[in-house]
């Protein structure tokens, strides 16, 4: 029998996460970024930038172990580890005629690449939708092989996708699984039930359903999307132009108007990763400012030669990055509605029976949700939309409230929820039962993957 | 690119940071999964009650044959591996594995990282290195001149796929690996032959690569493994003809010292693997180029297209002022 362990990839629109069922965490993180050779010749200056000894040999000697590139990453866009010389594996592919899609790099690798004029950098997930097939199809390829060494037809795959995918996109999708690499067996789950089914770690959880309102925020947009016994329902679908990049951008434009030292993104990036929070209050959060000095952290920034230092202040942005998911107008004069509402308007917008159970299990997914006292600010103003408008209702009819229980689920795997979801499920004994396999591709063609049964573990 | 390292990215990965951690004091917990070619599967978990001890199983489809190759297979992987700090063989193995390997974090070296990421490569290294051992016997026995050379009856057979074996076979003046392929897929089916012949020619074409290892192509059992296959006809199975045997042949400048040795059997041990990645890869080009073709057809339909509706426009007995206007794409033009 067959006894390795499935797949698992979750191609965001900024980080990828790769991994295998089972395990608790995915195995790579990277940006879902591809160098290209630029078409245009200059290969002369790309292959000195990039080549240094390419041994060939087996043994890679000592300079194979810890790689800089192949630490896992938080950001989509900027490489922590690129100190020392550390030099690229040449493509070694220079002035072979007709090898330019072969001349690539993927993840931290492509960061590393783009930096010489012979490449370019592109992204091909827009929005969480794949936009560029080519490229696409040369990532994953990079992936299996490369990265996660396995032969895809000896594994079942479990990939994700966003809510509204259109079904046009799975069968390309299956085209590429099933057409070029005969994977055994795929199954592309939505990303939202990936999530609700990570939440069932939480202790707050108990029965585990999946019925929730997901709110996924990662690099790009951010979703909330109500979720019915794993249905997703798509009519009520909101989506919220705030994500990971806007809170990064707006640090990095409050650091040039003090005019830090370092204003560059990747500083304000990390100083969101480790020093923004939410609180519940910005007029009483600004006074403790004035009050406790001590609040104002510093950031020192090394060059990357580790020779110099760059000291960057960090002030109010601790607190005030965060808080344009709940008061927008802060960064934005054309997006103002605050994230709580967009999650009650949701959920307005869903049939009346299920309301309660998605009231009552408010899921958090994705990087952009880290931020500490996220959850409980969310609880907090959502539960007071929620029984104003119940206060509201009553005082019209008469009739006393049962109430509505609002509850907002933070749990330990939430940064990459979706990926443990899908290795959650991709475990189970029954999970290979679910999967369309090659055979079958081969028998009724693409259109198969419209479909997908669901399921539910429990 | 099509660069494939010999050693496992993660597993390299998972057991630098560890041993990273437990240096800086601050020791993970782990129970991880890595997957290799090959139906090869490593665990990688803390030792009960200690941090700071990795046990590090592999389980491999090739072990069954490899450990049947010789006696003494346990005493060589053990001499391999002990000879860096910090890594002992298990006696006990862990269920469901084939060998388990304890490792101290404290004392494994960066060099020992990197040859636990080779621990798939050294545990099918075995039979090569004892056809490398029988050809140093065979070819210090000398022969008559005008004599065929003395082939040794030792043929090592490693089962590594469910439906692919490969032959490891030495004689006096060089050692033969054999591998069996074949292919389920249609359209692989036709890559793969290509593949092969460019494969062949290239060595005959190129004058930088003379020194690499001859390689043949053929449909019929070579004559090293013949004796095999008739021995074992059950074996050969009802697909037996779709099989193809690549042989590769080695002579002693590709295996004279111990580093030369170990590079040719890395090269060997992923040739599948790579063989099959070439094959995906040209897949994917050929997709990228159909995808192509089909935006350029579309443009061209969606010109033709235009006229269509120009004429529409034209009968149109309202006389409509209007004309409406394409982009080269296709898009409507609006003004
Ligand atoms: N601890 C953190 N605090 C705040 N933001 C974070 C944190 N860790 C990661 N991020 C941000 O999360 C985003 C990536 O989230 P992810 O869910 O992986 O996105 P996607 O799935 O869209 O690629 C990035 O913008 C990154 O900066
Ligand atoms: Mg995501």
């Amino acid at each position: 029998m067959n006894l390795n362990p499935a797949v698992v990839m979750d191609n965001g629109t900024g980080l990828t996460k790769l991994g295998f069922a089972g395990n608790d965490s995915p195995s790579w993180i990277f940006p879902t970024a591809i160098a290209t050779a630029s078409p245009s010749g200059n290969k002369k200056t790309g292959s000195s930038a990039t080549s240094s000894s390419v041994s060939g040999s087996g043994t890679n000697g000592s300079n194979g172990s810890s790689n800089p590139y192949f630490g896992n990453s938080t950001s989509a866009t900027n490489f922590g580890g690129l100190t020392g010389g550390k030099m690229l594996l040449s493509n070694n592919l220079a002035g072979k005629r007709g090898t330019e899609d072969l001349d690539f790099y993927i993840g931290n690798e492509a960061l590393v690449a783009a930096q010489s004029p012979s490449y370019s950098l592109s992204y091909p997930i827009r929005h969480g939708q794949v936009e560029n097939w080519d490229h696409m199809e040369r990532f994953w390829e990079n992936s299996i092989f490369k990265y996660l060494r396995t032969e895809p037809e000896d594994h079942y795959f479990l990939l994700t996708e966003p809510p509204l995918n259109p079904p046009e996109n799975r069968e390309q999708v299956a085209e590429i699984f099933f057409e070029s690499f005969n994977c055994a067996g795929l199954y592309i789950a939505v990303q939202a039930v990936l999530a609700l089914a990570a939440s069932w770690t939480s202790s707050k959880v108990i029965d585990r359903s999946l019925t929730g309102t997901v709110i996924d925020s990662g690099d790009g947009v951010t979703h909330v999307i109500p979720v019915a016994e794993g249905y997703v329902i798509g009519s009520a679908i909101k989506n919220i132009p705030i994500a990971g990049r806007d809170i990064t951008e707006f640090i990095q434009s409050l650091l040039r108007e003090r005019g830090e030292a370092d204003t560059s993104l990747r500083t304000a990036e990390r100083i969101k990763q480790e020093y923004c929070y939410v609180c519940p209050d910005i007029v009483k959060e600004f006074n403790k400012f004035d009050r406790q000095p001590e609040k104002f952290a510093q950031f020192i920034v090394e060059s990357q030669e580790k020779t110099k230092q760059k000291v960057v202040d960090v002030g109010y942005e601790r607190f005030l990055a965060p808080e344009i998911f709940f008061n927008p107008e802060i960064a934005s004069s054309d997006y103002l509605t605050p994230l709580p509402t967009v999650v009650d308007q949701t959920i307005q917008a869903c049939p009346i029976d299920v309301r309660k159970g998605l009231y009552n299990n408010i899921v958090l997914s994705g990087g952009s949700t880290m931020f500490k006292d996220f959850s409980r600010r969310l609880q907090r103003d959502m539960k007071s939309i929620v029984n104003a408008r119940i206060s509201q209702n009553e005082k019209m009819t008469g009739v006393k409230s049962s109430g509505v229980d609002v509850q907002v689920i933070s749990h330990r795997k939430q940064r990459n929820a979706v990926w443990f979801g899908g290795s959650l499920l991709a475990q189970t004994a029954e999970f290979r039962g679910y999967c369309h396999t090659k055979r079958d591709y081969e028998e009724i063609g693409p259109e198969i993957v419209r479909n997908f049964s669901l399921f539910n573990v429990m | 690119m099509l660069h494939l390292d010999p050693h496992n990215l993660l597993l390299q990965k998972t057991l630098a940071e560890a041993r990273e951690a437990q240096l800086a004091g601050r020791p993970l917990t782990l129970d991880r999964i890595v997957s290799d070619f090959d139906y090869t599967t490593f665990h990688v978990s803390n030792a009960p009650e200690d941090k700071s001890m990795l046990w590090v199983s592999i389980r491999s489809k090739a072990y069954q044959t490899v450990a049947s190759c010789g006696s003494t297979y346990q005493s060589y992987l053990k001499d391999k591996l002990e000879a860096y700090p910090g890594i002992q063989l298990s006696s006990q193995t862990e269920a469901a594995y084939d060998i388990s390997l304890i490792v101290d974090l404290n004392k494994l070296t960066q060099e020992g990282v990197v040859y636990l990421s080779l621990l798939k490569v050294l545990v099918v290294s075995y039979p090569f290195h004892l056809a490398f051992e029988e050809f140093d016997r065979l070819s210090k026995i000398p022969v008559p001149v005008d004599e065929p050379p003395v082939l040794s009856d030792v043929l090592f057979n490693i089962k590594h796929r469910d439906n692919e074996q490969f032959f490891v076979k030495p004689s006096n003046d060089r050692v033969t690996v054999i591998f069996e392929t074949i292919f389920e897929d249609e359209t692989d089916k036709i890559f793969g032959k290509v593949f092969l012949q460019e494969f062949v020619d290239a060595r005959k074409r190129n004058r930088n690569i003379q020194s690499s290892p001859q390689v043949l192509v053929s449909h019929e059992p070579p004559l090293e493994v013949q004796n095999f296959f008739n021995t074992h006809r059950q074996q050969a199975g009802s697909d037996s003809d779709q099989k193809k045997y690549i042989t590769f042949v080695l002579f002693p400048r590709h295996f004279q010292t111990s580093e030369l040795q170990f590079s040719t059997i890395c090269h060997l041990a992923l040739f599948r693997n790579y063989f099959h990645y070439h094959i995906k890869c040209s897949k994917a080009y050929m997709h990228s180029r159909m995808r192509y073709r089909v935006n350029t057809f579309v443009k061209v339909l969606n010109r033709a297209k235009l006229d269509d509706e120009d004429e529409e426009d034209a009968e149109n007995k309202n006389g409509e002022q209007e004309h409406t206007r394409k982009t080269i794409s296709g898009r409507k033009m609006v003004y």
